[in-house]
């Protein structure tokens, strides 16, 4: 089959010539890394790349990675050449690291091929079949996808095109597919006339008549063998990856097949389950044959790309299931409605992922599941929300959620996700699916959804079952579950504040994009009502909110939807090419407001769109509204053109920006952090100082300013004041080492011990060089903050700062923000969500990381495991929180938890000395839930040394965190 | 709804053929079919290889199994608190504490042969009812100041001068020709012999129970046939129990003599008529459990003390004295005991481990395993934590030795429960050597 279709194009390009033009044009264009695109250079007779991508029901999800950086310089280089980025692994590009290893044979004997085979690639890259090879351009990122194998199998079975004497070699190689004959009736692929099962399940096109028209000389008995002709888009072969046109099929899970028995051993598979097909495959010797030396290249390359990209682009699913294989886990949607007339097997189950062996067990005991939750409700007068089993030694935690007459079941493991949480983790999953497809019963009852579904949930339980392994491929930091757990759980989306003027220009690009001011979408241009209404939009830059035009239940929709595709991690840990995504939506503010008044789904007002464009680290969500003010969407339509350039035109217009986003990214933590190892007495001062001066310039900077500068009076006084607070010091136990001691005091006498170098010290030089003044005064008013704070009171806030500032000072501001009392910073890290505009503000990624040592991302680990505590400790007590204390009877549990707080002590892994006990540190970790002024949830960890009041900490936070 | 919010129910059928054998707890008893279908859905998952542990609802209803000794199936359903504030964590380890402690007291009362090898199952039911009323105070959990039965740890009196108390006792119980006798003071061990200690604490814990409803008969002594769950699961003992003074009893455990009889009129007197001051002292401790002589901080509001070596308890909720206009009104004592359970359960669910080396088999910790998973998360140890509430403030903390549990009311600064709850931990260790 994809013969054919490369034939056709070639047929195409013979009779029409302009094709071949319009793929040039826009290989020139798509590279988008020219900042000079803008939508004025659009024209309408281009088609943009992403356009064959659109499904049926007008949904894209279009995912196109970028080059590594200095590809893309290159690119740039190059660009008024108008090749820039090459999508088909043949084209020029490869050509020229083909070049680096054989260019003699290439100048050769290729010299004259080239051109066609461009032309060809071009014509291909355009017609590919969607939802294939995302991948563009990404060397060697697509070694399993359709097109890098199957060109070449095209031209392997074209020995027209093969110049000199091939030597073949005949190879076995063992392939496994992941086969589901069930899906054989959802699909929409017809059991094609003669093709049989062979091309239904497992997608390989076999012609018995070519083989004996093109039969090789070479073989014998070519009737029987079974010639892989072709391969079928989206099947399981072409999914694999390794099974390639031209091999031959030998054996199915052992057993020898030919033409003749195939169609009766691939009936023999009863349900779903992997396959291990045996394959011969032909592996030239020779070397001049360029494409087939590129793909075994191929094959040896470490794919860049990360199985999450691949997960989404729809490869791989299979193998990464198999691996949670053994794991329990399981989604079911079960009618509670049985047609006892017709006891039918399996009737009940109306949706169930996956097919493993240990989910068949869970399967298996469906009937538990449904007695229960008929049960219960009679019993206890409540819904059923949980249950836990144990299979075998493992502890499954099953979560329900019912609607109308169905019942929506998920088990997971306990050890990834602890019952305290389970309920938020279903909710979110539920909202998700209500997001995406209204309700849940439209979710899973309509049956071309099956696909679809199987892919959303590999996704959901891959997050949470093992993480690590989508991320694999790149250079994220190890995942932390209970992490994921608790900052996905909480319903905020992560904000990174900006200096004002940056942020002031973002919202105004935002406001005008919403404005919908440009030509071709106003009414007077056309004279028609326009298609859409945009409601609003947000801006990420690398997984951090920074702009935000939307309400918040709709903004917490967008999220949980970018949050379950993982694209927010994606656009900070990957340069993304482009990304496009269009679907419909049913935003829950607005679909549940509508139906309080008409029971029942009505389509009140209008539908809703959401609109998704990523470039590079940027990625913008748009909300539209059709029906209402605009035209009435009719049918499932696609994504605006129009629409979508207007969004990468504002996309590019931020892009300017993006320096002063990146300079706010790397400036030092503010409020500033401290690492646990610095608190351990293992590290010596020398190590923290190292630690610190290999982490960031500023800190490098500062590391020698300290060593040069001897403590002045003004620095003695200010701690003298700092005592006077008796402010508890740490206890010597916790961590005093004489190297820490005598580094200490060297460099700063008078001063604590400990005091970490970007704390203490720098107070009074800093004070100084502000010239706010009163030092004096400050002491004398023992407040709780200092009169640094009081001046600048919003620690985020640096844009007018930096005005007055210079530089060098600036940055010292920077380093003396402390949201810790006392004499040395002791703050870990912290979280504060705003409930109300549904943000949360937390260290950046790279804050943290600048921190490294060996137990701080230890400590942080910990940190979001007790907040999973702390935070179900808060929600347990919210609904009671509504009734008057009066109202409330006796024995109604602990009642509203307003603070909680837990004390860990660590010890240094693999303490050797025996003579000495481990040194040990130890930190709090404090929830506090706030009503005033604002409601807000905060959880902060500090060393233990300094009492601290978390409101406080909190109010100091949060003060100017606004939108 | 079948179950009143609130209330409790307990399940008692065989594991093998599913006969209820009785039911307790609730007003109303749920209908057959109810119970045929609790105990038909884990048999069914049984025959699967799914072992169903747990169940909750919204509004904190609870359904927990537990199959022992593969002959007893025990349900208990739980109809949640008023408004679903009730923890679902905290429901789950009470309601798994008062299933283990349902069938030891089975076998206390009546020995594991009887239960484990039913030939008469009508007989079987007949025999159960000895342990109703046994079952029925674990159920009600009515007496306060009583946690050994959540905490499986011993609540403990210290008595003024101990020293005399446990000579008079160690040479009653040599009398008895006994090894193991307590001497127990408002429904607290006072003082108890070397071996009685030795019993696993969730015997001692049952015991103690068995004894305090003994003592609510009224009687001045009697002679009880008791089977020891972990100690000796099928060979009886003779608890003899004497009345010293109102509310105080003293306990032997022995073989075939001596009779009742002879040990009341020959021994009582001769031991503990010269102690009777020394009783009275000891009674006069009441319900704080701890001597005059230990000062507790003004703060401190109620306590629990647990050893983590014997596994002893004390606790006590303090009568509020005079406190300041103004402030807000501190919890009812009975709301200050409900408290400090829901505390204790609370730490200990989620950050302080709870040892049961002794009586917990390794089936066993499977089977409630659920309950740790989380606290396994934690990749440093957990030493101290609070807990700030509108009624008033919790403060826990963790040594290698000991485990406390502090109240204090909401004027108390967060900062200051440090300080407060260490000083209170050190002072009681100091003062008594607990």
């Amino acid at each position: 089959m994809a013969t054919a279709d490369a034939r056709k194009c070639i047929d195409k390009n013979v009779c029409g010539g302009k094709t071949v033009e319009d793929g040039d044009e826009i290989h020139g264009s798509d590279c988008e890394s020219t900042s000079s695109f803008n939508s004025s250079d659009y024209s309408d007779d281009l088609e943009p790349e992403w356009l064959d991508d659109i499904q049926k029901n007008g949904e894209l999800f279009y995912l196109e990675l970028s080059e590594g950086e200095e590809e893309a310089a290159l690119a740039q280089a190059s660009a008024n050449q108008g090749v820039a980025t090459n999508h088909v692994h043949f084209s020029e590009k490869e050509a020229e690291i083909l070049t680096e290893q054989n260019k003699k044979q290439r100048c050769t004997s290729r010299a004259k091929g080239e051109p066609t085979l461009k032309r060809l690639a071009r014509i291909l890259r355009r017609k590919r079949w969607p939802s294939q090879l995302k991948g563009g351009g990404k060397d060697g990122s697509k070694e399993n996808s359709a097109l890098s194998s199957a060109p070449a199998s095209i031209l392997k079975n074209q020995p027209v095109q093969r110049q000199g004497v091939t030597v073949q070699q005949q190879q076995l190689k063992e392939v496994c597919v992941y086969l589901n004959p069930k899906r054989l009736a959802g699909s929409s692929t017809p059991l094609s006339e003669g093709g049989g099962l062979l091309e239904a399940l497992l997608g390989v096109v076999h012609r018995p008549s070519w083989t004996r028209g093109l039969g090789d000389p070479s073989e014998v008995k070519q009737e029987d063998r079974l010639t892989i002709h072709g391969l079928i888009p989206n099947s399981p072969a072409i999914k694999c990856g390794q099974i390639l046109i031209g091999d031959v099929l030998v054996a199915v899970d052992d057993v020898d097949v030919t033409s003749e028995n195939i169609e009766r051993v691939l009936s023999c598979i009863p349900g779903p389950t992997q396959v291990r097909l045996l394959l011969e495959t032909l592996a030239p010797l020779d070397d001049s044959s360029a494409e087939d030396t590129s793909s075994v290249r191929k094959m040896k390359a470490a794919p860049p790309v990360s199985q999450l990209v691949r997960l989404l682009w729809g490869e791989d699913t299979a193998e990464l299931q198999m691996s949670i294989g053994h794991i329990p886990h399981i989604v079911m949607y079960l009618s509670l409605k049985l047609d006892s007339a017709s006891p039918q097997d399996e009737e009940e189950i109306l949706y169930q992922y996956p097919a493993s062996e240990a989910s068949g067990q869970l399967k298996g005991v469906r009937g538990i599941f449904l007695t229960l939750c008929d049960m219960l409700e009679n019993v206890t007068g409540g819904r059923i929300l949980s249950s836990s089993l144990l299979l075998g030694k493992q502890l499954v935690h099953v979560g329900y959620w019912k609607e109308s007459n169905n019942l929506l079941v998920i088990g997971l493991p306990a050890e990834r996700v602890p019952l305290l949480y389970l309920q938020t983790v279903v909710g979110d999953v539920v909202r998700t699916l209500k997001v995406m497809y209204g309700s849940l019963d439209r979710a899973f009852c309509q049956a071309d959804r099956a696909p679809r579904l199987d892919h959303f949930f590999c996704l959901f339980f891959q997050q949470l079952i093992q993480p690590s392994r989508l991320r694999d491929g790149s250079s994220a930091p190890p995942t932390d579950v209970s992490g994921t757990l608790f900052l996905d759980g909480l319903p905020a989306v992560r904000w990174l504040t900006l200096p004002p003027e940056i942020k002031m220009e973002v919202d105004t690009v935002l406001s005008d994009f919403e404005s919908s001011d440009f030509g071709e979408m106003s009414e007077d241009f056309f004279g028609l009502r326009r298609l859409y209404v945009i409601l609003g939009s947000c801006l990420f830059y690398k997984s951090y909110l920074i702009a935000n035009h939307l309400p918040k239940e709709d903004l917490l929709d967008v999220c949980l939807y970018c949050q379950h595709y993982c694209l927010l991690p994606l656009a900070s840990e990957q340069r993304v090419g482009q990304l496009v995504i269009w679907r419909e939506v049913f935003p829950q503010q607005r679909v549940n407001h509508s139906s309080s008044t008409s029971p029942g789904y009505s389509q009140p007002q209008g539908r809703h769109f959401l609109l998704i464009v990523g470039l590079r680290h940027f990625m913008q969500c748009v909300l539209l509204e059709a029906g209402g003010c605009a035209s009435p969407a009719l049918g499932s339509p696609g994504p605006d053109c129009v629409y979508v350039d207007q969004v990468k035109a504002t996309l590019l217009q931020l892009e300017v920006l993006e320096a002063g986003i990146e300079e706010r990214l790397n400036a030092p933590p503010a409020p500033c952090l401290s690492c646990a190892d610095w608190f351990l007495p293992a590290a010596t001062a020398r190590d923290r100082l190292d630690s610190l001066a290999s982490s960031s310039p500023v800190f490098s900077k500062l590391a020698g300013a300290v060593k040069g500068s001897s403590a002045g009076s003004r620095g003695r006084a200010l701690f003298g004041e700092k005592a006077r607070r008796s402010s508890p010091q740490r206890s010597l136990s916790d961590s005093g080492s004489e190297g820490q001691m005598d580094a200490g005091t060297s460099m700063a006498p008078g001063l604590s011990p400990h005091s970490t170098p970007d704390s203490g010290r720098k107070l009074g030089g800093r004070r100084d060089s502000l010239g706010s003044g009163g030092s004096e005064g400050s002491g004398g008013s023992g407040g709780l903050f200092k009169i640094p704070r009081m001046r600048h009171p919003n620690p985020f806030y640096l844009g007018t700062l930096k005005k007055t500032l210079t530089e060098r000072e600036t940055e010292e501001m920077y380093n003396t923000m402390k949201l810790t009392s006392g004499a040395e910073n002791t703050l870990f890290h912290y979280v504060l969500m705003e409930s109300v505009q549904g943000i949360f503000i937390a260290p950046t990624h790279r804050e943290v990381a600048q921190l490294s040592g060996s137990i701080h991302p230890q400590l942080i680990r910990n940190f979001h495991h007790c907040c999973l505590s702390i935070r179900s400790a808060f929600q347990q007590s919210l609904p009671a929180r509504g009734r008057r204390a009066a109202d409330r009877p006796q024995g109604w549990g602990l009642g509203p938890v307003k603070e909680h707080g837990v004390l860990f002590q660590c010890k240094p892994e693999n303490w050797t000395d025996q003579r000495k006990p481990a040194p040990t540190m130890t930190y709090w970790v404090i929830g506090r839930m706030l009503l005033e002024p604002v409601p807000q949830e905060f959880y902060v960890c500090f060393h233990d040394s300094v009492a601290e009041v978390p409101v406080e900490m909190a109010f100091r936070l949060s003060f100017g965190l606004a939108l | 709804m079948m179950l009143q919010h609130g209330s409790t129910q307990l399940l008692c059928l065989t594991a093998s053929s599913g006969v209820p054998l009785f039911t307790r707890g609730a007003s109303k008893q749920l209908p057959f079919s109810v119970i045929g279908s609790l105990n038909g859905v884990h048999m069914f998952g049984g025959g699967q290889g799914v072992v169903l542990s747990s169940c909750e609802t919204e509004g904190g209803g609870k359904v927990v199994w537990r199959v022992f000794q593969d002959s007893v199936m025990l349900i208990i359903v739980s109809g949640g608190g008023q408004d679903g504030a009730g923890d679902i964590k905290e429901e789950e380890v009470r309601l798994q504490r008062l299933l283990e402690n349902v069938w030891s007291c089975m076998v206390l009362v009546l020995g594991q042969d009887e239960l484990t090898n039913v030939r008469n199952v009508e007989r079987l039911k007949r025999d159960l009812r000895s342990c109703f009323s046994l079952i029925d105070q674990l159920l009600e959990d009515r007496q306060q100041g009583v946690l050994g039965n959540l905490t499986h740890c011993v609540d403990s009196l210290l008595p003024p001068n101990p020293t005399l108390l446990q000579e008079a006792l160690d040479s009653f119980a040599q009398a008895a020709d006994s090894e193991f006798g307590c001497l127990i003071v408002h429904g607290r061990i006072a003082a108890a012999t070397e071996k009685w200690w030795r019993l696993a604490p969730q015997e001692v814990v049952l015991l103690s129970a068995l004894i305090r409803s003994l003592t609510a008969s009224g009687s001045a002594s009697c002679d009880y046939p008791v089977f020891l769950p972990h100690g000796s699961p099928t060979v009886a003992h003779r608890l003899l129990r004497f009345q010293l003074l109102p509310g105080a009893d003293v306990c032997v455990l022995c073989g075939p003599t001596p009779s009742l009889h002879s040990a009341e009129s020959g021994m009582v007197g001769r031991f503990w008529t010269p102690l009777v001051e020394t009783l009275r002292d000891c009674l006069a401790v009441g319900e704080h459990s701890l001597p005059k002589s230990v000062s507790l901080h003004p703060d401190v509001l109620a306590l629990l003390l647990i050893n983590r070596e014997t596994r002893r308890s004390v606790s006590c909720v303090r009568t509020s004295t005079n406190r300041p206009l103004g402030d807000p009104p501190l919890p009812s004592k009975a709301r200050c005991w409900e408290i400090l359970k829901l505390f204790y359960i609370f730490s200990t669910t989620r950050y302080f481990n709870q040892e049961e080396t002794l009586c917990v088999s390794p089936e066993e910790r499977a089977q409630r395993g659920n309950t740790e998973d989380f606290i396994c998360g934690f990749s440093h140890q957990p030493l101290q934590c609070y807990l700030v509430t509108e009624e008033c403030k919790s403060y826990g903390l963790q040594t290698p030795q000991h485990q406390l549990f502090v109240l204090a009311p909401l004027s108390v600064p967060t900062f200051a429960l440090r300080g407060v709850a260490t000083q209170t931990l050190s002072d009681i260790v100091a003062g008594t050597g607990f």
